[in-house]
Protein backbone atom coordinates (compact mmCIF):
# COMPACT_ATOMS: atom_id res chain seq x y z
CA UNK A 1 0.00 0.00 0.00
CA UNK A 2 2.61 2.20 0.75
CA UNK A 3 4.90 1.54 -2.29
CA UNK A 4 1.92 2.32 -4.51
CA UNK A 5 1.66 5.15 -2.62
CA UNK A 6 5.18 5.59 -3.54
CA UNK A 7 5.12 5.26 -6.80
CA UNK A 8 2.02 7.38 -7.29
CA UNK A 9 4.02 10.51 -5.74
CA UNK A 10 6.96 9.74 -8.11
CA UNK A 11 4.54 9.68 -11.16
CA UNK A 12 3.13 12.67 -9.75
CA UNK A 13 7.03 14.32 -9.47
CA UNK A 14 7.85 13.30 -13.09
CA UNK A 15 4.53 14.76 -14.38
CA UNK A 16 4.91 17.98 -12.71
CA UNK A 17 8.69 17.86 -14.19
CA UNK A 18 7.54 17.14 -17.68
CA UNK A 19 5.02 20.84 -17.38
CA UNK A 20 7.94 22.46 -15.51
CA UNK A 21 10.05 21.97 -18.56
CA UNK A 22 7.95 22.56 -21.45
CA UNK A 23 6.96 26.04 -19.31
CA UNK A 24 10.56 26.48 -19.42
CA UNK A 25 10.44 26.12 -22.89
CA UNK A 26 7.45 28.47 -23.69
CA UNK A 27 9.71 30.98 -21.43
CA UNK A 28 12.36 30.52 -23.78
CA UNK A 29 10.09 31.05 -26.76
CA UNK A 30 8.70 34.11 -25.28
CA UNK A 31 12.12 35.78 -24.22
CA UNK A 32 13.46 35.43 -28.00
CA UNK A 33 10.45 36.77 -29.39
CA UNK A 34 11.56 39.83 -26.83
CA UNK A 35 7.86 39.06 -25.08
CA UNK A 36 9.50 39.90 -21.72
CA UNK A 37 6.22 40.14 -19.91
CA UNK A 38 4.32 37.31 -20.99
CA UNK A 39 7.68 35.25 -19.94
CA UNK A 40 7.56 36.03 -16.67
CA UNK A 41 3.73 36.17 -16.06
CA UNK A 42 4.15 32.60 -17.74
CA UNK A 43 7.06 31.83 -15.45
CA UNK A 44 5.27 32.68 -11.96
CA UNK A 45 2.03 31.01 -13.34
CA UNK A 46 1.49 27.68 -11.49
CA UNK A 47 1.43 26.76 -7.38
CA UNK A 48 5.30 26.27 -6.60
CA UNK A 49 5.65 22.58 -6.64
CA UNK A 50 6.22 20.36 -3.10
CA UNK A 51 9.11 18.09 -4.57
CA UNK A 52 12.99 20.44 -4.15
CA UNK A 53 13.55 18.66 -7.92
CA UNK A 54 10.86 20.47 -9.16
CA UNK A 55 11.65 23.86 -7.16
CA UNK A 56 15.00 23.56 -9.00
CA UNK A 57 13.67 23.10 -12.09
CA UNK A 58 10.85 25.60 -11.56
CA UNK A 59 13.52 28.42 -10.67
CA UNK A 60 15.46 27.62 -13.72
CA UNK A 61 12.49 28.94 -15.60
CA UNK A 62 12.24 31.76 -13.25
CA UNK A 63 15.87 32.53 -13.27
CA UNK A 64 16.07 33.07 -16.66
CA UNK A 65 12.15 35.10 -17.49
CA UNK A 66 14.04 37.28 -14.56
CA UNK A 67 17.32 37.98 -15.96
CA UNK A 68 15.56 38.74 -19.25
CA UNK A 69 13.50 41.95 -17.97
CA UNK A 70 15.44 45.32 -18.75
CA UNK A 71 12.38 47.62 -17.85
CA UNK A 72 11.20 46.39 -14.42
CA UNK A 73 8.72 49.27 -13.71
CA UNK A 74 7.02 48.56 -16.88
CA UNK A 75 7.01 45.00 -16.09
CA UNK A 76 5.07 45.74 -12.41
CA UNK A 77 2.94 48.09 -14.21
CA UNK A 78 1.34 45.20 -16.18
CA UNK A 79 1.63 41.87 -13.88
CA UNK A 80 -1.39 41.27 -11.48
CA UNK A 81 -1.16 42.12 -7.45
CA UNK A 82 -1.82 38.55 -7.01
CA UNK A 83 1.58 37.31 -8.41
CA UNK A 84 3.27 40.06 -6.05
CA UNK A 85 4.23 37.83 -2.87
CA UNK A 86 5.46 35.18 -5.74
CA UNK A 87 7.47 37.94 -7.38
CA UNK A 88 9.06 38.63 -3.91
CA UNK A 89 9.62 34.85 -2.58
CA UNK A 90 11.37 34.45 -6.10
CA UNK A 91 13.47 37.59 -5.79
CA UNK A 92 14.65 36.20 -2.03
CA UNK A 93 15.42 33.14 -3.97
CA UNK A 94 17.81 34.98 -6.49
CA UNK A 95 19.28 37.22 -3.80
CA UNK A 96 20.47 34.16 -1.95
CA UNK A 97 22.30 32.82 -4.83
CA UNK A 98 25.25 34.56 -4.35
CA UNK A 99 25.61 35.55 -8.08
CA UNK A 100 26.57 38.82 -8.74
CA UNK A 101 24.58 39.46 -12.54
CA UNK A 102 21.56 37.80 -10.53
CA UNK A 103 21.31 39.22 -7.67
CA UNK A 104 21.65 43.19 -9.17
CA UNK A 105 18.87 42.17 -11.02
CA UNK A 106 17.18 40.74 -7.94
CA UNK A 107 17.58 43.86 -6.16
CA UNK A 108 16.59 45.90 -8.62
CA UNK A 109 13.29 44.42 -8.61
CA UNK A 110 13.22 44.44 -5.16
CA UNK A 111 13.43 47.69 -5.20
CA UNK A 112 10.74 48.76 -7.33
CA UNK A 113 8.30 45.62 -6.04
CA UNK A 114 8.57 47.15 -2.82
CA UNK A 115 7.37 50.53 -3.34
CA UNK A 116 4.47 49.07 -5.42
CA UNK A 117 3.50 46.22 -2.94
CA UNK A 118 4.81 47.99 0.23
CA UNK A 119 6.53 45.69 2.94
CA UNK A 120 3.74 43.36 3.94
CA UNK A 121 4.38 41.74 0.47
CA UNK A 122 8.13 41.28 1.89
CA UNK A 123 6.57 39.66 5.45
CA UNK A 124 4.18 37.33 3.45
CA UNK A 125 6.81 36.35 1.47
CA UNK A 126 9.43 35.27 4.31
CA UNK A 127 6.75 34.00 6.40
CA UNK A 128 5.43 31.30 4.48
CA UNK A 129 7.14 28.91 5.37
CA UNK A 130 4.82 26.17 3.79
CA UNK A 131 4.87 27.63 0.01
CA UNK A 132 8.41 27.94 -0.18
CA UNK A 133 10.01 28.48 -3.68
CA UNK B 1 -4.17 9.77 33.14
CA UNK B 2 -3.55 8.12 29.79
CA UNK B 3 -5.42 10.99 28.04
CA UNK B 4 -3.60 13.54 30.23
CA UNK B 5 -0.30 11.71 28.80
CA UNK B 6 -1.49 11.70 25.15
CA UNK B 7 -2.70 15.47 25.72
CA UNK B 8 1.08 16.29 26.67
CA UNK B 9 2.55 14.46 23.80
CA UNK B 10 0.66 16.36 21.19
CA UNK B 11 1.39 19.63 23.27
CA UNK B 12 4.93 18.66 23.05
CA UNK B 13 4.84 18.13 18.92
CA UNK B 14 3.28 21.27 18.54
CA UNK B 15 5.41 23.28 20.45
CA UNK B 16 8.08 22.03 18.60
CA UNK B 17 6.34 21.88 15.29
CA UNK B 18 5.62 25.71 15.95
CA UNK B 19 8.85 26.49 17.09
CA UNK B 20 10.42 24.95 13.69
CA UNK B 21 8.18 27.17 11.73
CA UNK B 22 9.13 30.36 13.74
CA UNK B 23 13.33 29.73 13.07
CA UNK B 24 13.89 30.23 9.98
CA UNK B 25 16.68 32.38 7.88
CA UNK B 26 17.89 34.33 5.16
CA UNK B 27 20.48 34.79 2.88
CA UNK B 28 20.72 37.77 1.11
CA UNK B 29 23.56 38.00 -1.20
CA UNK B 30 24.75 41.52 -2.99
CA UNK B 31 27.62 39.46 -4.87
CA UNK B 32 30.09 36.73 -3.81
CA UNK B 33 31.96 38.35 -1.35
CA UNK B 34 29.25 40.23 0.61
CA UNK B 35 25.96 38.48 2.24
CA UNK B 36 23.97 38.97 5.45
CA UNK B 37 22.47 36.43 7.14
CA UNK B 38 19.28 36.90 9.11
CA UNK B 39 18.18 34.31 11.57
CA UNK B 40 15.35 34.58 13.35
CA UNK B 41 13.98 32.47 16.32
CA UNK B 42 10.93 32.70 19.24
CA UNK B 43 12.35 36.21 20.77
CA UNK B 44 15.45 37.25 19.54
CA UNK B 45 17.11 37.67 15.57
CA UNK B 46 20.81 37.12 14.76
CA UNK B 47 21.91 39.25 11.75
CA UNK B 48 25.70 38.16 10.58
CA UNK B 49 27.39 39.96 7.61
CA UNK B 50 30.31 39.38 5.78
CA UNK B 51 32.02 42.67 4.76
CA UNK B 52 33.77 43.21 0.98
CA UNK B 53 37.68 42.33 1.21
CA UNK B 54 39.03 42.70 -2.25
CA UNK B 55 43.19 42.31 -1.44
CA UNK B 56 45.06 41.02 1.84
CA UNK B 57 45.50 43.88 3.22
CA UNK B 58 41.53 44.61 3.09
CA UNK B 59 41.27 41.47 4.89
CA UNK B 60 43.63 42.13 7.59
CA UNK B 61 42.15 45.70 8.32
CA UNK B 62 38.61 44.06 8.47
CA UNK B 63 39.67 41.14 10.62
CA UNK B 64 41.71 44.09 12.84
CA UNK B 65 38.64 46.13 13.13
CA UNK B 66 35.73 44.42 13.78
CA UNK B 67 37.74 42.12 16.11
CA UNK B 68 38.54 45.42 17.64
CA UNK B 69 34.59 45.86 18.12
CA UNK B 70 33.36 42.53 18.67
CA UNK B 71 35.61 42.70 21.99
CA UNK B 72 33.44 46.11 23.11
CA UNK B 73 30.41 44.40 22.96
CA UNK B 74 29.14 45.29 25.74
CA UNK B 75 29.55 48.91 24.47
CA UNK B 76 27.46 48.41 21.77
CA UNK B 77 24.41 46.53 23.58
CA UNK B 78 23.31 44.36 20.57
CA UNK B 79 26.96 43.28 19.18
CA UNK B 80 27.92 39.73 19.44
CA UNK B 81 31.57 38.83 20.61
CA UNK B 82 31.75 35.76 18.38
CA UNK B 83 30.43 36.04 14.93
CA UNK B 84 28.77 33.27 12.98
CA UNK B 85 31.15 31.03 11.41
CA UNK B 86 31.83 31.74 7.71
CA UNK B 87 31.14 35.79 8.84
CA UNK B 88 32.82 39.33 9.58
CA UNK B 89 30.54 40.26 12.62
CA UNK B 90 27.44 39.73 13.96
CA UNK B 91 24.54 41.24 15.71
CA UNK B 92 21.42 39.53 18.81
CA UNK B 93 18.94 41.51 18.92
CA UNK B 94 17.06 40.11 21.78
CA UNK B 95 13.09 40.81 22.98
CA UNK B 96 14.79 42.74 25.72
CA UNK B 97 16.34 44.83 23.50
CA UNK B 98 13.28 45.69 21.39
CA UNK B 99 11.58 46.78 25.10
CA UNK B 100 14.40 48.89 26.31
CA UNK B 101 15.65 50.85 22.94
CA UNK B 102 13.60 51.97 19.84
CA UNK B 103 12.99 49.32 17.00
CA UNK B 104 13.35 51.89 14.41
CA UNK B 105 16.22 53.50 16.33
CA UNK B 106 17.93 50.02 16.00
CA UNK B 107 17.30 49.22 12.36
CA UNK B 108 18.71 53.04 11.67
CA UNK B 109 22.12 51.75 13.98
CA UNK B 110 22.49 48.66 11.92
CA UNK B 111 22.43 50.44 8.63
CA UNK B 112 24.64 53.01 9.79
CA UNK B 113 26.85 50.53 10.88
CA UNK B 114 26.87 48.76 7.28
CA UNK B 115 27.22 52.09 5.37
CA UNK B 116 29.87 53.13 7.38
CA UNK B 117 31.99 50.12 7.74
CA UNK B 118 33.11 49.97 3.65
CA UNK B 119 33.90 54.07 4.47
CA UNK B 120 36.06 52.78 7.50
CA UNK B 121 37.63 50.17 6.14
CA UNK B 122 38.95 52.30 3.02
CA UNK B 123 40.09 55.21 5.17
CA UNK B 124 42.22 52.61 7.69
CA UNK B 125 43.60 51.51 3.64
CA UNK B 126 44.67 54.40 2.32
CA UNK B 127 46.14 55.62 5.67
CA UNK B 128 48.38 52.10 6.11
CA UNK B 129 49.54 52.68 1.96
CA UNK B 130 50.14 56.88 2.70
CA UNK B 131 52.32 55.60 6.26
CA UNK B 132 54.27 52.93 4.37
CA UNK B 133 55.05 55.63 0.84
CA UNK B 134 56.67 57.71 3.48
CA UNK B 135 58.35 55.49 5.67
CA UNK B 136 59.73 54.08 2.20
CA UNK B 137 60.44 57.34 1.49
CA UNK B 138 62.04 58.23 4.09
CA UNK B 139 64.29 54.78 3.62
CA UNK B 140 65.48 54.66 0.60
CA UNK B 141 66.83 58.58 0.74
CA UNK B 142 69.91 57.22 2.40
CA UNK B 143 70.72 55.02 -0.65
Amino acid sequence: MAEAKKSVGSDNAEDILTKIENKSLKIESLIKQYKFIEAIKTALEGYPPLDERCKSANWIGVHKALMAIKDVEGMLRSLDPQYYDILMKYVYRGLSTGNRTTCDQCLKIHEKLTEKAGFGCILRSLADTVNTV
Amino acid sequence: MRKWLVSCFLCCWLWIFLICSLAMQVLICRNEAEKCLIETSINSLRISLKVKQADELENILAKKFLRFLSMRAEAFQVLRRKPVQGYDISFLITNYHCEELQKRKLIDFIVQFMEDIDKEISELKMSVSTRGRLVATEFLKQF
